[in-house]
């Protein structure tokens, strides 16, 4: 089978092994790198297959993994002194490679922040927000849970425009989105750079084929609205 | 006859709505320290003191316009009168008592005596009758009684009525209470050594001291003495008399320092349980408060963001000492406590304020245990708590709680995004986070009633730069996402919104008050 991209997960914790589970569902290469022999065994037990055995703290066992520029390198060990560390020293050794790491606190993020890591996500910063919307706004909770909620019938999706498309070179405030029944929230304009754009940012953007959009609508709007957009004109 | 009048005027009182209610109102005014309008009927008590009190002085040296006098004989007198009678009858509620042994009388088929079932009424409200703060309140009325005149000295007992009134003499009061073992036996020895001094001098002094000629000059003498004031007009001119003098000068000393040294430690002790209820107090008069419970990586942040735009509507109670230092030192509101306890959380006005409780312990089983303690006080309290996982946020939600949060799963399902579709991560971070960028917010119509009645459509949010993405019918409503643009907005809707900060706010600024024109 033929994967799309890799992803190194370091770290293998009762929390993060739903990430695992997730990732391996998904057309993506996972590989387990893990330091201690618990987390190994359980990982085994839970059938992983490509785990790797490692000293975090050693950059010549980090090297031998032979971390690609388009992989993805996930750190979310527990102890987060060793998961700064673990993020500066793969992001020495491997500086183009996405670093994206969990964080349990502020003074962590921003220490993950300097150490290299792309996408910190900070654990509590979410939910803090959260808590914000749920005793201010009612309205807005809703939606977000709706919006994360499996079974829902409307959600976030992802439309990366191929060459040719109907939308290519189209302004964006001159598309009818009423028409398919979906919301535009932002995209990403080659053209300018890899920054994610809201809609609502007041940037003049035209849709160019290799752009990619993020909708939100129900799933039947936007399969037709992808659809559209695939459709070679 | 008359036992059956009676009995029947007790139902009629226990009965009664209105009755009831006026009297919890009276109940609310004199004792109920959360009661948000109590503050003002105590400035007015404090007020009447302090003239009652100022005219006494005044009129020592001054003659006074008699409306000042009509003031201070009537005016302040009825009210301290209606005051006293107002709490001897709130102290107990006879119609209840006599209700309840009707009741047990009718039950056991046993005879009814009224007198056995108002007796145990009278009697605790003649036990209130003696007590200190009672009697103050009777003797603060005397002194309207002008044929005699020494009678106007007990104005000054008006004084002591301000220890209902002002909490920081209550409070005082209460600390020095709790060293009264201490306190008692320091003045029982400060009566021993005046006595014993006092009787030594006047038995060396007497003879050769013109000074001293009874046993009440020896014992006036010891106790200017021991209290180190030292006036002079008496003094020892005997031998014996000056080793006396010396004694009681260094006992005076001593006992001075102890007392010094009782009362510091007292309030050392008792200083941050002051402060901690000094806390409570101010928080009780707000009709809307949170109560965080733990101050942990959670507390922290939401405070960190938010503690600014909740002003001062946030009490924290953290049961580790040293955390609640760390609270105190970032200028948070802190009380020392352990949320847990079924008393900590009903010291909060459950009554009157609306409550939200945040459970956000690093415990799982506390929070559960915070969520049951609040809801077993009132159901009214809104619980938002903090789980590790499903089950336990399951549980929580069986406890009662309004809503669950977990941040592991919430950052879990984002790390999940940021790999599998790293574009819609940026969007949906920014949006859970809530970035100045893309923030979500609602448009109460009620409030911004200039749109009401025109069609969706006719809003051009476009040009605003605002994304409508869906709308609510009233506050309990059903949420419909992109709803079809020709709908009419009606004056309960809310608007569900997102954009920058600053557009959301020009746009409610431009659209808030009522639509005249359009």
């Amino acid at each position: 089978m033929a994967y799309k991209k890799r992803a190194f997960m370091f770290g293998y914790s009762k929390s993060s092994s739903f990430v695992a589970q997730q990732l391996s569902y998904e057309n993506l290469y996972l590989t387990l790198v893990l330091s201690d022999d618990e987390a190994y065994k359980k990982a085994q037990d839970d059938g992983y297959i490509d785990i790797k055995k490692i000293d975090i703290t050693n950059d010549e066992e980090l090297k031998e993994l032979e971390v690609k520029e388009d992989d993805y390198l996930v750190c979310v060990l527990d102890d987060n002194h060793y998961n700064v560390f673990l993020t500066l020293s793969l992001h020495a050794l491997f500086p183009k490679t996405v670093i994206i790491a969990l964080s349990d606190s502020m003074h962590t993020t921003q220490k993950l922040k300097i150490a290299g890591a792309k996408h910190i996500i900070d654990l509590y910063e979410v939910s803090v927000n959260r808590l914000y919307n749920i005793i201010n706004k009612p309205v807005t909770t809703k939606l977000i849970e709706r919006l994360f909620s499996p079974n829902e019938e409307f959600s976030f999706k992802e439309i990366v425009i191929p060459k040719g498309s109907p939308i290519d070179g189209i302004m964006v405030d001159n598309f009818n989105f009423e028409e398919y029944k979906v919301i535009m929230v932002g995209m990403i304009d080659k053209r300018l750079s890899n920054k994610f754009l809201f809609v609502t940012s007041g940037v003049e953007n035209h849709f160019d084929s290799g752009d990619t959009i993020v909708c939100i609508g129900y799933h039947e709007d936007l399969d037709r609205f992808e659809k559209f957009v695939n459709r070679l004109c | 006859m008359l036992k059956k009048l009676i009995l029947k005027f007790a139902f009629f009182l226990h009965t009664s709505k209105r009755y009831n209610r006026i009297k919890d109102i009276v109940k609310d005014f004199l004792l109920n320290p959360d009661y948000k309008y109590k503050k003002y009927f105590d400035i007015f008590m404090i007020l009447l003191i302090v003239s009652s009190v100022a005219i006494l002085v005044y009129e020592v040296k001054h003659t006074m316009p008699p409306w000042v006098d009509f003031f201070d004989l009537y005016v302040v007198t009825l009210v301290f009168t209606i005051e006293y009678v107002a709490r001897v009858w709130v102290h107990n509620s006879w119609s209840k008592e006599i209700v309840k042994a009707h009741g047990e009388a009718n039950f056991l088929k046993k005879p009814f005596s009224l007198w056995e079932a108002s007796r145990g009424v009278f009697k605790s409200k003649i036990f209130y009758l003696l007590t200190p703060a009672a009697l103050i309140d009777l003797l603060a009325i005397l002194p309207a009684y002008r044929p005699l005149r020494v009678l106007r000295i007990f104005v000054l007992f008006r004084v002591f009525k301000l220890l209902r009134y002002t909490k920081s003499i209550h409070q005082f009061v209460e600390v020095l209470a709790t060293k009264k073992f201490e306190l008692f036996t320091l003045l029982f020895l400060l009566l021993f050594i005046v006595f014993t001094a006092g009787i030594a001098i006047y038995v060396f002094e007497e003879k050769g001291n013109p000074q001293i000629t009874s046993l009440f000059d020896g014992l006036y003498w010891a106790l200017i003495t021991i209290s180190t004031v030292g006036y002079g007009d008496i003094s020892p001119v005997t031998i014996e008399g000056r080793v006396i003098s010396m004694l009681v000068i260094i006992s005076g000393i001593a006992i001075i320092s102890f007392v010094t040294s009782v009362i510091v430690s007292s309030f050392s002790e008792k200083l941050s349980e002051l402060k901690d209820i000094r806390l409570v107090e101010e928080i009780n008069k707000r009709d809307e408060f949170m109560i965080l419970c733990g101050y942990g990586q959670m507390t922290r942040m939401f405070l960190k963001n938010y503690a600014q735009e909740f002003k001062n509507n946030y009490i924290i109670i953290e049961k580790d000492k040293n955390k609640v230092e760390d609270a105190f030192k970032e200028g948070y509101r802190v009380i020392h406590e352990d949320a847990s306890r079924h008393d900590v959380i009903s010291k909060f006005n459950i009554e009157y304020s609306t409550i939200t409780l945040f459970a956000l312990t690093g415990s799982d089983i506390s929070n559960i245990y915070i969520i049951l303690n609040a809801k077993a006080l009132s159901k009214d309290i809104k619980v938002i708590a903090r789980a590790t996982n499903e089950s336990i946020a399951y549980k929580c939600r069986l406890a009662g709680a309004n809503h669950v949060v977990r941040p592991r799963i919430l950052a879990n399902k984002i790390l999940l995004t940021a790999i599998i579709q790293p574009v819609m991560y940026q969007a949906i971070y920014a949006i859970l986070t809530g970035k100045h960028l893309a923030q979500l917010d609602e448009v109460m119509l009620s409030e911004h009633q200039k749109m009401v009645g025109l069609k969706i459509e006719e809003i051009d949010f476009k040009h605003y730069k605002l994304l409508f993405i869906g709308i609510q019918r009233g506050v309990k409503g059903e949420f419909v996402f992109n709803p079809d643009k020709r709908r009419i907005l009606n004056d309960k809707d809310i608007l569900l919104l997102m954009g920058r900060e600053a557009s959301i706010l020009y746009f409610k600024n431009l659209f808030q008050g009522i639509n005249y024109g359009i």
